[in-house]
């Protein structure tokens, strides 16, 4: 965290980021994933409470589209482990480097988001982190039918294939998930988010 | 066409995620790894939970692994993200001497104090420490007392048991750049293959007196995450060798001589066998004499080509594939949710009598002609990757959604034990994943 490559990020103002507005108040996405304990259970409480999650689960399945716009919102408040600044308003994570792709035939029931991550700086392990939170965000917030697939922007750093890989792998995050120094800083990320 | 059906959930499932799931070697239970730092023991007869090893453990327990050729004791090794591996012991009934009671570690069993808790409680009898970080599988040899472990610091480390809970460390193989995430032994030699990050598979052999590399596997273009050994006696799943034609026949002799074939699978999506070429001894040419060190060196290294990759009907990373012992089937699954069986079977040419060797193999297929016509054609654009093999790799089932929306960590083959067995050798598969469930399913023809 000492070596600031990137001292002067161009900041967008957090009213200029794309975002929704909401009709409905029910900002906290029920799924069907929290009647089971989160994937990473060493990360903060689960989004909603037990009770709600059973009447909201009729609410999910009237099929609320899950869209770009709701992945971004999730992920544009996470804050960045270097500079006091969310990942929206470094650009870190932008609208149009996100994409869902629907499931593939007609019974199953996967949907990928892709999200593509522009590193502010090009200390791999900072770039590692910054994934390692969108990805952990996005696993705990989305439904489990959701595969989430965080990868380095093309073109912005030299490691991106390391990265991605790290990413990827799902064994080597949910061990990086219960290592206590990893799961703060995580946390720390993470705790900027509604 | 086959398919593959429920039979049963493993109650009660676990609350967090499950990596994978061990049979016994010859009792109808298995021992399945849990994310919440134990082990949970199911009956195949019955699917319910039977006990519970907890406590050794700080961190999850990612595989585990029964100690086969075990008399009158069952044998289990956890492998833990700690970095370690335990070492479980639990008498069974009518098995031999039982020794001393010995110190135990075990936390939140049921209470052990009269001797007819003995039978089910597992002790805790030895830590093996050594890796520098997660373990992500291990594996007893079948034909002598070595355990292998692989972890995350890239290293393989081979253990010999040796008298009372000792285990030495006989070698720290290192040659991989990457995470090792999986390790098999061979059926019937000391020879062990290991899967990595790396993208590549290696295999081990002592050499005189030190473990080695002997053979490295290159290809995949993403992790390899499962490799395994086929069954030494799978060749005689093709059929009888009555009505064999010339060409197969050949085949059958190279592949007898080659001996088990290796299969892996990857997050490149496609499951690869590889097949031991092995060498001709050339002759000496005259004169020669220096020629033991020569000898040592050829002699240990082997060459392993690439053989055939299986249709591929998996669109996210492949985790895992088990290869059954009865009958030669594939099974494997991934991130996708889908677990999908295939067969080997002979390849249909023109210049074959009769499309009928197939049929030796029990599956009753369809109609032969226009499904042979779509295998040929799938064939000619290279969906197995080589033209022209002998024997060619067939979708037989496929089930999707098999643990719901979640990924499948795990799947293999187990002799079917409870009240439902139809026949002789009847096989389940059990699947274990994320969603922290075990499940069984039968294979209907």
């Amino acid at each position: 965290m000492d070596n600031k490559d990137n001292v002067n990020p161009t900041i967008i103002n957090p009213s200029d980021l794309p975002s929704r507005r909401r009709s409905a108040p029910t900002t906290k996405r029920v799924g069907l994933f929290d009647s089971l304990a989160p994937a990473y259970p060493s990360l903060a409480e689960p989004l909603s409470s037990p009770e709600a999650s059973e009447a909201s689960l009729s609410d999910d399945e009237e099929a609320e589209e899950i869209d770009e716009q709701e992945v971004y919102d999730l992920i544009s408040t996470i804050s960045d482990p270097e500079h006091p600044l969310s990942l929206g308003s470094l650009g870190v994570v932008k609208l149009e480097d996100i994409a869902i792709l629907p499931p593939t035939s007609a019974r199953s029931r996967i949907s990928t988001v892709t999200v593509l991550v522009t590193p502010t700086t090009s200390a791999c392990s900072l770039t590692t982190v910054i994934g390692l939170g969108v990805k952990v965000r996005l696993v705990n917030a989305l439904p489990p039918r959701f595969r989430i697939d965080v990868r380095i922007k093309p073109g912005t750093s030299s490691t991106a294939g390391e990265v991605n890989k790290q990413l990827g792998d799902k064994e080597r995050v949910a061990a990086a998930m219960e290592n206590k120094s990893l799961v703060n800083v995580v946390n720390q990320m993470l705790a900027t988010c509604e | 066409m086959p398919s593959l059906e429920l039979l049963a959930t493993c109650t009660p499932p676990c609350n967090t995620r499950t990596w994978l799931s061990a049979p016994h070697p010859h009792l109808p239970i298995i021992a399945t790894a849990c994310s919440d730092k134990t082990v949970r023991v199911y009956s195949l007869q019955n699917f319910q939970q039977q006990s519970t090893i907890s406590g050794g453990h700080k961190r999850s327990i990612r595989s585990c692994a029964w100690k086969p050729n075990s008399k009158g004791e069952s044998v289990l090794a956890t492998g833990s993200f700690d970095a370690s591996a335990g070492i479980w012991r639990r008498w069974e009934e009518g098995g031999g001497v039982r020794k001393p009671a010995e110190i135990d570690f075990t936390t939140g069993l049921a209470g052990g104090d009269g001797e007819e808790d003995e039978e089910d409680e597992w002790r805790f009898a030895v830590i093996l420490d050594g890796h520098d970080s997660e373990i992500k599988s291990l594996a007893f040899a079948p034909t002598a007392p070595l355990l292998a472990t692989c972890s995350r610091d890239k290293s393989v480390w081979i253990w010999e048991e040796l008298e009372d809970d000792n285990f030495e460390t006989v070698a720290v193989l290192q040659d991989h750049e990457g995470d090792v995430k999986c390790v098999a032994w061979h059926p019937k030699e000391e020879l062990l293959a290991s899967g990595s990050y790396d993208d590549n598979i290696r295999l081990w052999r002592e050499d005189v007196d030190d473990w080695a590399c002997c053979a490295l596997l290159t290809g995949h273009e993403g992790t390899v995450w499962w490799v395994e050994f086929e069954d030494a006696n799978n060749i005689y799943a093709l059929g009888s060798s009555e009505d064999l034609n010339d060409t197969q026949k050949d085949y059958v002799d190279t592949r007898l001589k080659a001996g088990p074939r290796l299969i892996s699978c990857s997050d490149d999506m496609t499951i690869r066998t590889w097949r031991h070429v092995p060498k001709d001894k050339p002759e000496l040419p005259a004169g020669q004499i220096k020629t033991t060190s020569i000898w040592k060196n050829r002699d240990f290294e082997e060459e392993w080509v690439e053989e055939a990759r299986l249709p591929q009907v998996h669109e996210r990373p492949v985790y895992c594939v088990s290869w059954s012992r009865k009958t030669g089937r594939v099974a494997s699954t991934g991130s996708d949710g889908k677990i999908v069986v295939y067969e080997e079977r002979w390849r249909s040419t023109p210049d074959t009598k009769s499309n009928d060797a197939s049929g030796d193999v029990q599956m009753a297929g369809g109609a032969p002609g226009p499904d042979m016509e779509d295998i040929t054609a799938k064939k000619l654009s290279g969906s197995d990757g080589h033209k022209g093999g002998v024997t060619e790799w067939v979708v037989v089932a496929e089930a999707e959604n098999t643990h719901d929306v979640f990924e499948v960590n795990h799947v293999i083959w187990a002799p079917r034990a409870d009240k439902g067995k139809r026949f002789e050798d009847e096989e389940v598969l059990i699947s274990t994943g994320d969603d922290g469930e075990v499940k069984v399913w039968t294979f209907d023809t």
